[in-house]
């Protein structure tokens, strides 16, 4: 007997239908809800497109926050203050209170004063070094990349020195010549051995950009090259060069840091480096005056934490996978409960 | 073979620029060190005198005898005599110090790559999960932290507080170096709080590194070929994206060796440890140029032998590199 009951074959249509259905299909609006995906605001498609992904990514601009509060301490934190940062300001070790906000050191002098003061010197020397070493590993990296052939061999040869030197104790050599090294010398000298990292990338980005078609038909348009470099393979490289410099200003304040903590820094200059050197040989913490200590150390930490969260907004704008991995979490829990298979990335 | 070579070469170069370096920064400084020595004995000096301070720093005859001579002390290993520790010759004591840096970075790296290798593998395996999104910033933000803070406060609280580890040097005086269990398990006591602070300060880089690497890997083809192919898991994890992502960390290694070889010195200081850095500190504060040069020579072979065996690991871990 024939089946009376005969249903059509399904259509793709159909299916698609079903399939919707099945979902109950929730609207964008829903989904970016649960997802707790946000679109982004306005103002910010007037911008470019990676100063766009900047400011909109939490960590980046949390980093920008905390530093600009810093750099802000910094300039205007000396106004409020009627102390001298080099001259004794009351009794040696006197504990934070009214007349002295983060107290005195052993030698009488007026902390908070100090590390207005030497924030200053540490944040200049860390982003004078770093924005010198950036801007010469961009120069040196774009010009290996793009000229390639025997300019690149020079180059790179170049490069790859710097990179396998040590550095520091290049830099102590150095210091240890110059009669008192004070933040300006480490700052040359840390400029002149860090450009090797931005250096390289910018080279690989370089070499892999060249080849492009909007590379070749400048060329071909008879621009100048100069001007290729200038316009059209700069830009390009800013985000790999906003890399180079927050790494580089991170090496430079903790370098600084370091050099004048073994006491190679010129005593008398006033920086976060100092400040810790005077507390370890004045015994801060063995007497118990932690107030000496903490707020060069906090300082220096934060810095290093604020430039970090910069620095992996950065990483998320030249390698796009890494922006999407952070999403990927929220992704797969979504599915999980819709009862669908999370194993698709 | 081929390769290898390539590379050798490379860094016998790159000790040649470390060695003229270090002969020319002295002399382009305004006053070199024996003319600082002479001008400290304030016209004291009779011509005698003078010219044999000048030999014995190697700043007689021209330019181009100096550097000759200065590149043949270099290749016998003779860096002359301390001013310090007189008159034990320089390299005794940087040998001595170099190994006791050895012993404590040595194991500190060690450790920091394997720790943050592996968080970072984890990581970037539930990439976007709990452990990513909290340990990844915060081991990143360690590694920013100042070495002289993290050293100075494990200093305080277990040394000078607690009293868990001793004041210092690498082992209890009275006993003498050998091989034997007692003494390595007080070599190890004395090291436990330095190679600490210089752990908790650099594993988070390797955390990151590992992890970006490894993110990028897990959307190639070969990976979705191999889940296709049921692989397992552990399988994927560990023999086809990490084995790949590790060749760059592997690089980076090496380059960092210098580095930290280097930066151990703020570590020494606190810990009042007998390494290299101690020893360039104490070199530091009594302007004795020749150690100090010298361990800038030491170092840079140092880091050239990382290099080259990183090289030599690369080749072994990919196949590519056995063809050029």
């Amino acid at each position: 007997m024939a089946d009376i009951t005969h249903t059509p074959p399904l259509t793709l249509l159909d299916r698609l239908d079903e399939a919707a259905i099945a979902s109950a299909a929730p609207s964008q609006a829903e989904l970016m809800r649960e997802l707790r995906i946000k679109g982004r605001p306005g103002w910010t498609s007037k911008l470019p497109p990676s100063l766009a992904a900047f400011v909109t990514n939490p960590k980046g601009m949390t980093g920008v926050i905390v530093l600009l509060g810093l750099i802000l301490f910094a300039l205007l934190g000396p106004v409020f203050s009627e102390y001298n940062p080099q001259r004794r300001a009351g009794k040696p070790h006197v504990a934070p209170g009214y007349e002295h906000v983060m107290g005195t050191t052993r030698m009488g002098k007026d902390v908070y004063t100090q590390l207005a003061y030497g924030g200053r010197m540490s944040l200049a020397v860390g982003f004078g070094a770093g924005l010198a070493a950036a801007l010469i590993g961009l120069a040196v990296g774009i010009s290996a990349g793009y000229f390639g052939g025997r300019i690149d061999d020079v180059l790179t040869f170049l490069v790859n020195v710097v990179l396998v030197l040590p550095g520091l104790p290049l830099i102590i050599v150095i210091a240890s010549l110059v009669d008192s090294a004070g933040p300006l010398v480490i700052g040359i000298v840390l400029a002149l051995t860090g450009w090797g990292w931005p250096a390289r990338t910018i080279r690989t980005q370089t070499m892999s950009l060249r080849t492009r078609e909007f590379i070749l038909a400048a060329e071909l348009m008879g621009e100048k090259k100069w001007r290729i470099i200038l316009k059209e393979i700069f830009p390009n490289m800013l985000s790999f060069f906003m890399g180079g410099l927050v790494l580089g200003t991170i090496a430079a304040i903790l370098a600084e840091a370091a050099l004048s903590f073994i006491g190679l820094g010129d005593s008398n200059a006033v920086t976060w480096g100092t400040m810790l050197y005077w507390a370890q040989n004045n015994m801060a913490l063995q007497v118990g005056a932690w107030w000496e200590i903490w707020p060069p150390a906090i300082a220096i930490m934060l810095t290093g934490a604020a430039l970090v969260m910069i620095n992996f907004a950065v990483d998320e704008i030249t390698n796009p996978q890494l922006k999407a991995s952070r999403k990927i979490g929220r992704i797969r829990r979504f599915l999980a409960r819709r009862g669908r298979s999370a194993d698709v990335f | 073979m081929i390769y290898i070579l390539r590379r050798v070469a490379f860094y016998l170069a790159a000790f040649f620029v470390a060695v003229t370096l270090n002969f020319f920064i002295p002399r382009i400084m305004p006053g070199d060190p024996s003319a600082r020595i002479i001008a400290s004995f304030q016209g004291r000096l009779n011509d005698a005198q003078v010219e044999a301070i000048r030999a014995s720093y190697g700043t007689t005859g021209s330019l181009w005898e100096q550097y000759i001579g200065y590149v043949g002390q270099v290749l016998r290993m003779d860096f002359g005599i301390s001013t310090v520790q007189f008159p034990e010759p320089t390299s005794s004591l940087l040998f001595y110090g170099a190994t006791w840096t050895l012993v404590l970075v040595g194991i500190a790296i060690t450790l920091a790559f394997l720790i943050g290798t592996m968080m970072g593998i984890h990581a970037a395996w539930n990439r976007g999960g709990f452990f990513d999104s909290v340990f990844t910033p915060i081991n990143v933000m360690l590694n920013a932290f100042t070495p002289a803070v993290v050293a100075l406060l494990l200093f305080y609280a277990f040394s000078l507080q607690l009293q868990w580890f001793p004041l210092g040097r690498a082992h209890s005086t009275g006993l003498v170096p050998s091989w034997d269990p007692q003494f390595i398990g007080n070599v190890l006591y004395h090291a436990t709080l330095p190679v600490l602070s210089i752990l908790i300060v650099s594993f988070g880089g390797w955390h990151l590194g590992m992890r970006n690497v490894m993110i990028n890997l897990l959307n190639e083809d070969f990976v979705i070929l191999a889940r296709a192919k049921g692989l397992s898991d552990r399988r994927i994890r560990y023999r086809y994206v990490a084995r790949n992502a590790i060749l760059p960390q592997i690089t980076s290694l090496a380059l960092s060796v210098g580095f930290l070889l280097g930066g151990a010195l703020v570590t020494e200081q606190v810990f009042n440890y007998p390494g290299l850095g101690k020893f360039t500190v104490t070199a530091i504060e009594s302007r004795d140029y020749s150690f100090i040069q010298a361990q800038l020579l030491l170092l840079t072979m140092s880091a050239l032998v990382a290099n080259l065996l990183s090289d030599i690991a690369n080749v072994i871990l990919d196949p590519r590199l056995r063809k050029g």
